[in-house]
């Protein structure tokens, strides 16, 4: 089953990302900072397929923290950023630091649990191709 | 100083002489003139010229000691009557504005109060009298028979001889009179003019040095004052009070420079155009004034209006009574920030000139350049609270949509979720789900108005409705209100009875004690305790604390067994946005010193750090008598 961090300091924040996520049939766990975000990553023997983090924690750049955690401990874990106030610099950092995407949690007549979902699909789809394009090469060299 | 009775012991025989003079009349006064005439003559020769040297010499050393003016001024009467030996004497200053020589001080016999406060008009040419000649001339003058002199005006129907000296200023001209008189006939000799001319100098280096002195304490005043004056209007007010000190004028008028229309705007008078200020007279460039603004040159003029610049758009009274002028550049670092103009009204005699010095000039040039330092202070100083508050808006602004922003986000997800389960499963099923998210929705919209009622909180802290209420009584209020009725916190109150009340607002004093109940409850999770007490701080307490013993303060303290907090951030805590909590928006504690401060009082947390917080609020006692 697919697994799915979500990082967020709203405890209500993270309950209800927890509940659309659940919906959708995937595995989620749910950590109020950082730090403990960090902790559950080095906790799980694979990493997460996924990590949904909030930016601004107990620092401005607490997501950007998360995201090297993350992939640092597998490669092709897929990270997507939110932000609550749009954070234009931070978002950019996180592209350029290998996020999958970043979002603002609020636009106006935008459902952004509905965005996520799908973002959420794209990555796994990624995470998917990479990993068998990964396959493929290891097995080519095993060949030679 | 010897006075009469001093140390050449002549002044008794003197007096003893003009004593016996006066009882005997005018007449019987004429006839005893010529018997004393030959004791005077030998009393003269007993005034020693080393005694008189030594009295002279410490006559200047008086000049330049600090002191009462009019006290030296009779010092110097006394002296000229020794060193003359006349029967009577004064001494009259020029009164510049009025064109009037007025007596200051007088000795010797026969003075009423009408004579003692006699005014001299040096306008008219009649009436002026020996001393308003020396007055005008500026030079000595001696009769030995005022009866045939053309200059002599009677008040004194004794008088046979004469003898004034002007005391005289910087350029030479006469700022003073020294007038002596005898009754008799060729009383003074050209030795007693000469001791008089020296007398009248020390007189004169002594007013001198009293005018340096007042114009160095109002230049030091002016650095003063202008440096530390906030406020562009009450500063114009002190630059005219100190230039009034510095300068005689009849008016002073102080416009500062508009750069975006290039006008200059009518900023501050003493005079009638008080009544004009905000107006924009002149471009820059037109009239003197405006000369002044473009070219940052002073111009001191007499009789402005034969110049050709002169415009008269703006004057301080009608055009032809206008004497004189003098304008100076308001200059900052790098441009003009206005113009300075003094004037002086035409002169009641032409004998004697108002126009400016050059000295003049040159201490209004001092001042207008300090203006300029100071209103740019002002105006950066300006720029600078500008800046800061766009700042700290702009953080609230930012923390304020970042805090909305993430409850708005989770009540849309459970709208999101609400909608799911309407759409997906039948209401019946899904009853208790709908009560989860009814809950959640509305823990998330309460947790919105936390953040604006905090936000309204900080915005008008410091916007207060005074009345009178006691402590106490808001104390037991804010509890009562923020205090949980389920805790494991213990709470104790230790409050004082009959305290002075306080002029404050209730509401918003209220508000404080009641952040700093709360923040005590949340920082005790597991219990603990919170004890209150409110008391009237002893004169060791308040020393204790460093407060100024000339003001009763109370005392309200909040003492939990939270983490307490640590010796770094005792400052820092009560600043805005600094939060440890998850809850608000970080702002409780600087709303807390905003309303203390705002009731002139302070806060502060004086706990050990890890053995829990102790805040002090400290308000002032109203004074008594001080208004409802």
């Amino acid at each position: 089953m697919t697994s799915i961090l979500v990082v967020d300091d709203e405890e209500e924040v993270c309950a209800a990302l927890k509940r659309r996520l659940q919906r959708e049939g995937y595995e989620v766990t749910t950590a109020g900072n950082a730090a403990e975000a960090i902790g559950a990553i080095a906790a799980r023997p694979h990493g997460f397929d996924v990590v949904v983090t909030d930016m601004s924690m107990e620092s401005p750049d607490s997501g950007l923290q998360v995201l090297s955690h993350a992939i640092s401990r597998d490669l092709f874990t897929e990270v997507i950023v939110l932000t609550a106030y749009g954070n234009v610099s931070n978002a950019v950092e996180s592209m350029r630091r290998g996020a999958f995407d970043y979002l603002e949690k609020n636009v106006p007549g935008v459902d952004t649990y509905e965005v996520l979902v799908m973002k959420v699909e794209q990555a796994m789809e990624r995470r998917r191709a990479a990993v068998r394009t990964v396959r493929r090469l290891e097995k080519q060299a095993a060949h030679r | 100083m010897s006075g009469r009775g001093g140390p050449l012991g002549i002044r008794p025989s003197a007096l003893h002489i003009a004593a016996r003079r006066e009882r005997l009349g005018p007449i019987g006064a004429h006839w005893y003139n010529a018997v004393v005439s030959r004791q005077e003559c030998d009393l003269d020769a007993a005034c020693g010229s080393d005694a008189f040297l030594e009295q002279l010499n410490a006559l200047f050393a008086g000049a330049v000691r600090p002191g009462d003016e009019e006290k030296y001024l009779q010092d110097v009467l006394d002296l000229a009557m020794d060193a003359a030996g006349g029967d009577r004497a004064f001494l009259a200053l020029v009164e510049q504005r009025t064109g009037e020589l007025v007596v200051v001080t007088t000795a010797g016999l026969g003075w009423t109060p009408e004579t003692t406060r006699l005014r001299l008009s040096l306008a008219q040419e009649s009436g002026r009298g020996i001393t308003g000649h020396v007055a005008l001339t500026a030079q000595p003058y001696r009769t030995g028979d005022v009866i045939h002199d053309a200059h002599y005006v009677m008040y004194f129907r004794d008088v046979r001889s004469e003898v004034a000296v002007p005391i005289c200023g910087t350029s030479g001209q006469s700022i003073g009179v020294i007038n002596i008189e005898s009754a008799i006939t060729d009383r003074f000799t050209p030795l007693h003019v000469e001791r008089l001319v020296a007398v009248a100098h020390a007189a004169a280096s002594a007013l001198r040095v009293r005018g340096f002195r007042a114009r160095e304490t109002a230049l030091i005043e002016i650095g003063n004052n202008l440096t530390t004056t906030l406020d562009i209007e009450a500063l114009m007010g002190k630059v005219l009070g100190v230039a009034a000190e510095m300068l005689r004028f009849e008016d002073c008028t102080v416009f500062l420079l508009d750069e975006a229309s290039g006008r200059l705007v009518l900023s501050a008078s003493r005079g009638i155009l008080a009544d004009r200020l905000g107006e924009t007279p002149y471009r820059v460039g037109e009239g003197i004034t405006g000369w002044v603004a473009e070219a940052g040159q002073p111009v001191r003029l007499e009789r402005p209006q034969l110049d050709p610049r002169w415009r008269g758009l703006c004057v301080e009274f009608p055009q032809d009574e206008i004497g004189a002028l003098l304008a100076v550049p308001i200059v900052g670092r790098s441009r003009i920030l206005g113009v300075m103009r003094v004037v002086r009204r035409r002169s009641a005699t032409a004998l004697f000139s108002n126009a400016f010095s050059e000295g003049e000039e040159r201490i209004l040039t001092s001042i207008g350049r300090q203006v300029g330092a100071a209103v740019e202070n002002v105006r950066s100083y300006e720029r600078l609270v500008r800046a800061e508050r766009m700042a700290a808006w702009g953080e609230l602004s930012a923390r304020a949509a970042h805090m909305i922003g993430n409850r708005t986000f989770a009540i849309k997800g459970d709208l999101n979720e609400l909608t799911y389960l309407l759409d997906e499963r039948p209401c019946e099923e899904i009853r208790a789900e709908i009560k989860d998210l009814a809950a959640s929705m509305n823990h998330g919209v309460a947790r919105l108005e936390e953040i604006l009622r905090e936000f309204r909180d900080f915005v008008v802290a410091t916007q207060l409705t005074l009345g009178t209420c006691s402590v106490n009584d808001v104390i037991q209020e804010a509890i009562g209100e923020t205090f949980p009725k389920r805790t494991r916190i213990k709470l104790r109150t230790d409050l004082t009875s009959g305290l002075p009340s306080l002029r404050c607002d209730a509401r918003k004093l209220k508000r404080a004690f009641a952040e700093l109940v709360e923040n005590a409850v949340s920082f005790q999770p597991e219990g603990g305790m919170l004890a209150i007490r409110s008391l009237a701080l002893s004169r060791d307490e308040l020393l204790k604390y460093g407060l100024s013993q000339g003001r009763e303060y109370i005392l309200v303290e909040f003492r939990d067994c939270g983490p307490g907090v640590d010796d770094g951030e005792k400052e820092r805590i009560f600043l805005p946005f600094h939060t440890t909590r998850a809850k608000g928006m970080g702002l409780g504690l600087s709303i807390v010193k905003g309303i203390v401060e705002a009731h002139q009082g302070f806060v502060r947390e004086i706990g050990e750090s890890g053995e829990g917080a102790r805040f002090v609020v400290f308000l002032p006692v109203p004074e008594a008598g001080a208004s409802e």
